[in-house]
C-alpha cells in the first residue's frame, strides 16, 4: 500500500474535483483521469465520505466489492457522479470514483453506510457472508447469499478457503415418504 | 397396463425446475412450446403444479440451496414420472464441479430419495430443442418397457 | 324407473365424450390462432385415462374427506344436470316444474366443489385460488340469473325447460332486442362459469401455479377436468335450451341447424379465450356487478315492457 501523498497524481478535472472536496479523509490517490479516478480514504471515516459522496450531483453508489489482500479486506466504494441536466452546463457524462477502505486484520471491520446509502445494506450483508468483513452498526446482517446449512464463520471467497478441500458438508438429504399405507402416499 | 403406458406415452405433462441456472437451458425449455417446435402435438403441455406432472424437466446445477428443494419436489410428483436432467450443468455440474456452493449433482441428489428412478440425460450447453425432443421421444420408448 | 335410468347413463356418458370432444376443439382452434399443429383428436381422452393411471397423492395438510370428495359430487352434479338438459331437450313433454332452477343449482355445484377441494388442499396457493374462486362465483351469477329471467318472463313465466322450448317455437327469446342483450351477457357469463380466460384467475397456471388444483394429482384431478369438460358441453346446451329455441324437430333443417348454434356458441367460448388477456379479480368484479348487471337489468325491463304492451321484439 503506498503512502504517497495527494500531490503526486495531478488532480484535474472533475474526478480531480471530487477528490480534492474530500480534503483530508484521502490517504493516497492512486489514478485520477478524465472520467475515471481511484483513492484510498481513512477506514475510520468511511460513513462521513459515503455522506459527502452521496450529496454530490447525481452522484450514485454503483456496487461496493471486496478484496482480500496480505493487510486484511479492502472494501471499495465504486461512486458514479452523473449531472443530471439543468446541473453545471449540459449534461456530462459520468465518471466514476473508486473509494477504497481498508478493514484491517484480525479485526475485519468497518462502519457500516448502510443507515446513510440503503442501496448498500445488501451488498454489505454479501461480504460479509463471503468475505467476513464486519461492518459496525448495519441494522439487519443476516446471511444472504449463503444457504442455511452453511456454517458459520467460514468464508468461502478468502484466499484461506481451498474451493474443494474446505468444503462444508452438504445438507441432510430429505427422507422419502413413509409408504406402509398402500398406495396413498403421505407426501 | 398396456393402455396406462400407452396413455402415459402418448400425454406426458413437464413441470420445469430451475435449480440455478444460468437460464439459458430455461429459454430452450420454453422454445418448446413455440410454434416452430410445438411439443402440444405430442400431448405435452406445461404444468403449474409438480402434482400434475409427468416429467420433470430440471435445469442447472444443483446448489446447496436447492438440493433439499429438488428432492420435496420430485417426492411431490405423481409417480411413475421421468427426470429430465437438461443441459451440461444438470448432467454432471460441467465446469462448476468444484465451486463452494455446489451440492450433490443432480441425478445423485433424487437417486438418495429414490434409487430407482428414470433420469435421462439431455446434453449440450444448452441443448437444442430438437436434442430435448429426442430424449422425451427416448423416454416414451423406455416407458413402453415399465 | 327404467329408462329413466337409462337415459340419465347415456346423458352422462354422453356429455362427456361430447366434453371431452369440444375440449380437443378448443385446444385445437387455439393452436390454428397461434400458428401451430395442436394435439390429435384423442388427446383429452388420452389425458384422462393417463390420470386415472397415476398415483392419487393426498397431501399430509389435507383434510381428507373433503379433498377427496370434491370432485366427485361435481362430476355427479354435472351428470345429473346432463340428465335433465338433455332429457328436456329431446323429450319436452316429460320435464317437470322448476326443473330449470335445478339445472341452474346444480351447474353451480362444480364452482363451489373446486372452493371445498382448494380449500380442503391445506396449501396456501390454493387457499388463494379458493378465495378467487368465491369473488368469481358472487360476480357472475348475478347477471345470470337476471338474463334467465328475462328467458321466463319472455316465454310466459314458466319454469319448465320443455315448456320454454315449445314455447319458443314461433320465435326464440333472442329474436328480440331484450333476448339479443341477455344472450350476449350470459356468453360472457358462460365464459367465466367456464373458468376460461378473462376470467380464469382462479386457475391462473402462470401465477399461482394452477391454483385450486395445486394439490391435486391422478384420479382426482382426472374427475375434476371431466367435471370441466361436461360444463363446457352443457352450458352452451343451456343457453341454447333457453334463449335459442332448442331442437326443432318439425322441419327438417332443425337438427342441423342446432347443432350449428351450439357448436357457434362453443367456437365462440374458444374465440375470446384466444383474443383475451386475462383481468384481474378486481377488473372482473367491476365487468360483473357495475357494467353486466345493469344491462341485465335494463334487458330485463325492456321485457316486462314488452310483455304487458304485448311489444313481442322488445
Amino acid at each position: 500500500m503506498t503512502t504517497a501523498t495527494q500531490t503526486d497524481i495531478p488532480l484535474t478535472g472533475r474526478v480531480g474535483r471530487i477528490i480534492e472536496a474530500l480534503g483530508a479523509d484521502v490517504l493516497a490517490v492512486e489514478q485520477c483521469q478524465a472520467r475515471r479516478g481511484i483513492a484510498r480514504i481513512n477506514p475510520d471515516r468511511v460513513v462521513a465520505v459515503a455522506q459527502a459522496m452521496f450529496a454530490l450531483d447525481g452522484a450514485r453508489l454503483a456496487t461496493a466489492t471486496g478484496l482480500d489482500v496480505r493487510d486484511g479486506i479492502d472494501v471499495l466504494y465504486h461512486w458514479i457522479v452523473e449531472p443530471r441536466p439543468g446541473g453545471e452546463g449540459p449534461t456530462k457524462a459520468g465518471v466514476v470514483v473508486t473509494l477504497k477502505a481498508l478493514a484491517r486484520r484480525p479485526d475485519l471491520s468497518l462502519d457500516s453506510i448502510a443507515n446513510v446509502i440503503p442501496a448498500a445494506n445488501w451488498i454489505e450483508r454479501e461480504m460479509h457472508d463471503l468475505l467476513g468483513v464486519n461492518f459496525r452498526g448495519h441494522p439487519d446482517m443476516r446471511r444472504l447469499v449463503l444457504d442455511d446449512s452453511w456454517p458459520e464463520g467460514v468464508h468461502p471467497l478468502r484466499k484461506s478457503f481451498d474451493q474443494v478441500l474446505d468444503r462444508p458438508p452438504l445438507p441432510p438429504n430429505q427422507s422419502p415418504p413413509d409408504l406402509t399405507q398402500g398406495q396413498e402416499g403421505q407426501r | 397396463m398396456a393402455l396406462k403406458t400407452w396413455a402415459l406415452r402418448k400425454s406426458l405433462w413437464v413441470y420445469h425446475v430451475n435449480t440455478g441456472a444460468c437460464n439459458n437451458c430455461d429459454i430452450e425449455v420454453l422454445e418448446l412450446l413455440t410454434p416452430r417446435y410445438d411439443i402440444e402435438r405430442f400431448g405435452m403441455l406445461l404444468v403449474g403444479s409438480p402434482r400434475h406432472a409427468d416429467v420433470l424437466a430440471v435445469t442447472g446445477v444443483c446448489t446447496r440451496q436447492a438440493m433439499p428443494r429438488l428432492q420435496e419436489v420430485y417426492m411431490q410428483t405423481a409417480k411413475p414420472c421421468v427426470v429430465l436432467a437438461i443441459g451440461a450443468c444438470a448432467n454432471a455440474q460441467g465446469i462448476f464441479t468444484e465451486a463452494y456452493h455446489m451440492g450433490a449433482t443432480v441425478d445423485e441428489t433424487i437417486r438418495a430419495v429414490d434409487r430407482d428412478a428414470i433420469i435421462m440425460y439431455v446434453p449440450g450447453c444448452p441443448p437444442k430443442p430438437e436434442a430435448m425432443i429426442d430424449a422425451t421421444v427416448k423416454s416414451m420408448e423406455l416407458l413402453k418397457t415399465l | 324407473m327404467g329408462s329413466s335410468i337409462v337415459i340419465f347413463l347415456v346423458a352422462a356418458a354422453g356429455t362427456v365424450a361430447l366434453g371431452l370432444a369440444f375440449k380437443w376443439v378448443d385446444r385445437k382452434v387455439t393452436a390454428m390462432v397461434q400458428w401451430r399443429v395442436g394435439p390429435p383428436w384423442y388427446q383429452p381422452f388420452v389425458d384422462i385415462i393417463k390420470l386415472s393411471g397415476k398415483e392419487n397423492i393426498m397431501p399430509a395438510t389435507a383434510r381428507g374427506t373433503g379433498f377427496l370428495l370434491a370432485p366427485v359430487i361435481a362430476v355427479a352434479a354435472t351428470a345429473v344436470a346432463a340428465a335433465i338438459l338433455w332429457n328436456g331437450l329431446i323429450r319436452p313433454g316429460e320435464t317437470f316444474v322448476g326443473d330449470l332452477i335445478v339445472v341452474v343449482y346444480l351447474l353451480m355445484v362444480p364452482a363451489l366443489m373446486t372452493m371445498l377441494g382448494a380449500a380442503a388442499s391445506g396449501n396456501p396457493h390454493a387457499a388463494i385460488g379458493a378465495a378467487r374462486e368465491m369473488k368469481l362465483l358472487l360476480s357472475y351469477e348475478l347477471p345470470m340469473l337476471l338474463v334467465i329471467l328475462v328467458a321466463v318472463a319472455k316465454t310466459g313465466w314458466t319454469l319448465r325447460l320443455g315448456q320454454i322450448i315449445t314455447a319458443q317455437a314461433q320465435a326464440p327469446v333472442v329474436l328480440s332486442i331484450s333476448g339479443a342483450i341477455a344472450l350476449v351477457v350470459a356468453v360472457v357469463c358462460m365464459q367465466a362459469k367456464l373458468g376460461l380466460v378473462p376470467f380464469d384467475l382462479a386457475e391462473a397456471e402462470c401465477e399461482i401455479m394452477s391454483g385450486v388444483y395445486v394439490e391435486y394429482s391422478g384420479p382426482s384431478l382426472a374427475m375434476f377436468l371431466v367435471a370441466r369438460a361436461m360444463m363446457l358441453a352443457l352450458l352452451p346446451l343451456l343457453l341454447v335450451i333457453v334463449f335459442w329455441g332448442g331442437l326443432y324437430t318439425g322441419v327438417w333443417w332443425g337438427y342441423l341447424s342446432f347443432v350449428g348454434k351450439y357448436v357457434l356458441l362453443v367456437a365462440l367460448a374458444t374465440l375470446i379465450r384466444n383474443t383475451n388477456p386475462r383481468l384481474r379479480i378486481d377488473q372482473t368484479l367491476r365487468l360483473f356487478w357495475f357494467a353486466l348487471t345493469p344491462v341485465a337489468i335494463v334487458a330485463l325491463i325492456m321485457a316486462l315492457v314488452g310483455i304487458s304492451r304485448g311489444i313481442s321484439w322488445l
